[in-house]
């Protein structure tokens, strides 16, 4: 069941009705619900990995139970170390196995030597883990630095780790965050609702519109590299980057604006990375659920930058290189991170990383500078040519896919794959970026117009467009469902 | 709670309406044109009328239609006579050819290529060989007059009866219903994209659940028997014979314009070995370097047309040498 999708809508308001019609009085009913129906949203990718998941939960509930109840930090110590192995063993015997095999196995065939693949195993990756298991370690973080107390409520504590809005491609939330709302009374909120489907709305606009719409394109440039221009690859980067933006925070915005339908507020998980003005900034913008758990559970732990320039500069590259790794068990993954640690560093030692942390692009003015139109553009370039390295198949495509921009260096017109016209696609992603600008300072409203007249228009003119480039035929699934 | 609901409720309802009028205002659906069937028992469209046929989520195929005195899309009148060389051309959707403009048709194109020619074209969506014999039988005092009648020809789905008779299904579409619905051109312009096919399949799936038959799913062998394969052809053979007996057939001056490629083999070697003369369009279509059809479907697009003239022409000038 994927949010896009008509069994999703069914799906939710029938869970709403019940949430709010049925079991609004009990708050352990509405919980077992909220499991009840997580787990059915689950269950309909596939059942059997069901069993994962309460796992985890079985093992990180007692976890949080065993740091809490332990005086001694040592023991506490070891008890996070039982969450952090865990976790990241399923992990990584679930994403990494093959990828760790393979490697081996090419590693010694470099030095001439052939060992047969008998240990590569078929493992299918589970839809989420890397969302929920950072999510159950963080729970036994959280209780490590004593920023929060264990729940003796399992029911409450299953249905944090699933909560489905957010299972299967995050936000990925903080204990601290989610459980407390989770543990704690709901009550319906008007306002609350309607901003939260105003969500769903924009999210479904970027997932359906610009992720889908521009995807046989993409699909088709990485595909066919090796016979078009440098121009058609650069547009095939520049249009990916639009579509992963589109797909990941469309559904980043569903699930928020699904969790808002239950009283529940998730933390932002993009803040229009496309306007920033650094590398630095841009790591503060996009998928920040991700970026912060990193922050919190790994950079500072290590020191952050309170330590020596040289040991900041390695945190920053193991922060990098995890990230990469996170998303795939896939050499273009860690040269993606590799590749942001090089680009991130010097704004680090210029000192420049956290300038424009509160602030956003044309702060105090309808358009931005000349300055801050290069800074974006610059950072823009940078982000989309690490891309390359994201989208490729293979590491050895990547550079292939680089090289040939520099050794075919010219312009051709591109057709669209289907044969429909590409002039409507340019438009769509300028008036993707002209309206994003607008609405820069605040990614929680997407639809802020102070004229009722206005924000009707704007609806409908966002659901013409879903009519516009709806596509049935389409692969409709989120690209980060893989990771 | 409730004002929830009754402003959502609204705004769905203030949302459709608008939608319409963008739908009307930029034209994004095609127009209607209404069929009838006239005093021979032939079905067609209604004389004189105008519209736009439009395809695509974005009207990428934008053209306009005109349907002529005699029911049929054409930008000329049918006038034949005894002193003029004409052609009519007989088919379905693909001669009809609501995806191109009505003025660059394959009839006009042939006439750019063939100056002292004229062209008339009898093309109907939906007509099989039945209809098509059914047509020049009823209007045999015109047909005579034309000199050379080609008849589009696709195996696979013009030999399904063997005698002519009214399809209601069809003309069902103009009830007083459907013309209603045709009317809401959200709901035209949601099915002509495919959006309705989403609620469809839903409903679809939901019921196959509660019936015996969807718990017992078998996954049907598409590979066609080749003994059914047989016998069908047999009886597409019988429809021909029985078709071409009953409504006549001018093999001096008839012929067919088909697709080897798509027609059995035995069928070609029987319509030779009868002489029924036929056009093949198969390699010239194969052979272009670029698409021939839509992107929405399999109609001709206007190269496909470009070059089904081209063949037509072709055969026409070679049976003037001959």
């Amino acid at each position: 069941m994927i949010f896009n999708s008509l069994e999703f809508f069914f799906f939710l308001t029938l869970v709403f009705c019940l949430y709010w019609f049925v079991l609004n009085k009990s708050l352990k009913a509405q919980n077992i619900l909220l499991l009840v129906a997580s787990y059915v949203f689950y269950g309909c990718w596939d059942w059997r990995f069901l069993s994962l998941i309460l796992l985890s939960t079985v093992v990180d509930y007692f976890i949080g139970i065993k740091i809490d109840s332990n005086n001694d930090k040592k023991i506490k110590k070891k008890w996070l170390w039982v969450s952090v192995i865990f976790n990241v063993g399923l992990l990584g015997f679930f994403k990494y196995y093959n990828f760790f095999v393979d490697s081996w196995i090419d590693m010694f065939s470099m030095f001439g030597y052939t060992i047969k693949s008998d240990w590569t195993l078929r493992v299918i990756l589970p839809v989420g883990i890397s969302f929920y298991t950072f999510q159950t370690m963080s729970y036994s973080f959280d209780i490590y630095y004593g920023k929060l107390k264990p729940t003796k409520k399992f029911l409450s504590f299953a249905a944090f780790v699933s909560f489905f809005p957010q299972l299967v491609a995050g936000p990925i939330e903080r204990a601290s965050n989610l459980l407390s709302q989770i543990l704690n009374k709901r009550t319906f909120s008007y306002n609350q609702s309607v901003s939260g489907l105003k969500l769903i709305l924009w999210g479904l606009f970027k997932k359906m519109v610009i992720a889908d719409a521009l995807a046989p394109i993409v699909d088709d440039i990485f595909a066919n590299y090796s016979t078009y221009p440098a121009s058609t690859l650069i547009l095939g980067v520049t249009l990916f980057s639009f579509q992963v933006y589109g797909d990941f925070s469309g559904y980043s915005d569903i699930a928020i604006g699904t969790a808002k339908l239950f009283g529940i507020e998730l933390m932002s998980n993009f803040k229009f990375p496309n306007f920033s003005r650094n590398v630095a900034e841009y790591w503060q913008r996009w998928h920040v659920s991700l970026s912060t758990w990193f922050r919190h559970y790994i950079y500072i732990p290590l020191g952050g930058s309170r330590v020596s320039k040289i040991k900041s500069v390695r945190n920053i590259c193991i922060i990098f290189l995890v990230s990469g790794f996170w998303h795939g068990a896939n050499w273009t993954f860690i040269f993606w991170g590799a590749f942001h640690a090089l680009v991130f560093i010097p704004v680090f030692l210029m000192g420049r990383n956290t300038v424009y942390k509160n602030t956003v692009v044309a702060e105090n003015s309808i358009f931005p500078t000349f300055t801050e139109i290069g800074q974006v553009l610059l950072t823009f370039a940078i982000v989309t040519f690490s891309r390359i390295f994201f989208r490729s198949e293979s590491i050895i495509d990547a550079f292939n896919y680089i090289n040939r921009i520099g050794a075919d260096f010219t312009y051709q017109t591109y057709t669209h794959p289907l044969g429909y016209r590409m002039i409507d696609y340019y438009l769509l992603v300028i008036l993707f970026v002209v309206y994003e600008y607008i609405i820069r300072k605040d990614e929680r409203s997407p639809f802020k117009f102070k004229s009722r007249i206005l924000r009707f228009f704007v609806y409908s003119i966002v659901i013409l467009l879903m009519l516009l480039f709806f596509d049935d035929n389409v692969d409709r699934s989120f690209i980060y469902f893989q990771f | 709670m409730k004002k929830l609901f009754i402003k959502s409720f609204i705004y769905s309802i203030l949302i459709l309406c608008i939608l319409e009028g963008y739908i009307r205002v930029f034209h994004l659906t095609k127009d209607f044109p209404t069929r009838y069937l006239d005093e021979n028992n032939v079905e067609k469209w209604v004389p004189n009328q105008k519209g736009i046929f439009v395809l695509g989520n974005r009207r990428e195929n934008f053209n306009a239609y005109s349907i002529n005195n005699s029911g049929f899309n054409s930008y000329r009148e049918f006038t034949p006579s005894a002193d003029n060389v004409e052609i009519a051309l007989v088919g379905d959707s693909f001669i009809e050819g609501f995806h191109q403009q009505y003025y660059n048709s394959i009839g006009k194109k042939i006439e750019d290529l063939l100056p002292d020619v004229e062209v008339y074209e009898y093309g109907y969506a939906g007509y099989d060989l039945a209809d098509q014999l059914h047509l020049i039988n009823k209007y045999k005092s015109q047909f005579d007059l034309i000199d050379h009648v080609i008849i589009g020809f696709k195996f696979e789905n013009d030999l399904t009866r063997g005698k002519y008779e009214v399809l209601k299904d069809r003309l069902n579409l103009e009830s007083q219903f459907n013309r209603n619905i045709r009317k809401i051109k959200t709901i035209v312009y949601l099915n002509s994209i495919g959006a309705l096919d989403v609620p469809r399949g839903f409903v679809r799936n939901f019921l196959s659940l509660f019936s015996k038959k969807g718990n017992n799913k078998v996954e049907l062998d598409k590979t066609p028997d080749p003994a059914i394969k047989k016998q069908s052809n047999g009886l597409y053979l019988e429809n021909f014979e029985s078709l071409v007996n009953t409504y006549g057939f001018d093999k001096s001056r008839f012929k067919f314009l088909l697709n080897s490629e798509k027609t059995p083999t035995s069928f070609l070697k029987y319509l030779k070995s009868n002489n029924y003369k036929y056009i093949d369009y198969a390699s010239p279509l194969s052979q272009a370097t670029k698409p021939t059809t839509l992107i929405y479907d399999m109609h001709w697009n206007n190269r496909g047309r470009s070059i089904i003239a081209k063949v037509i022409v072709e055969n026409y000038k070679l049976n003037l040498t001959k």
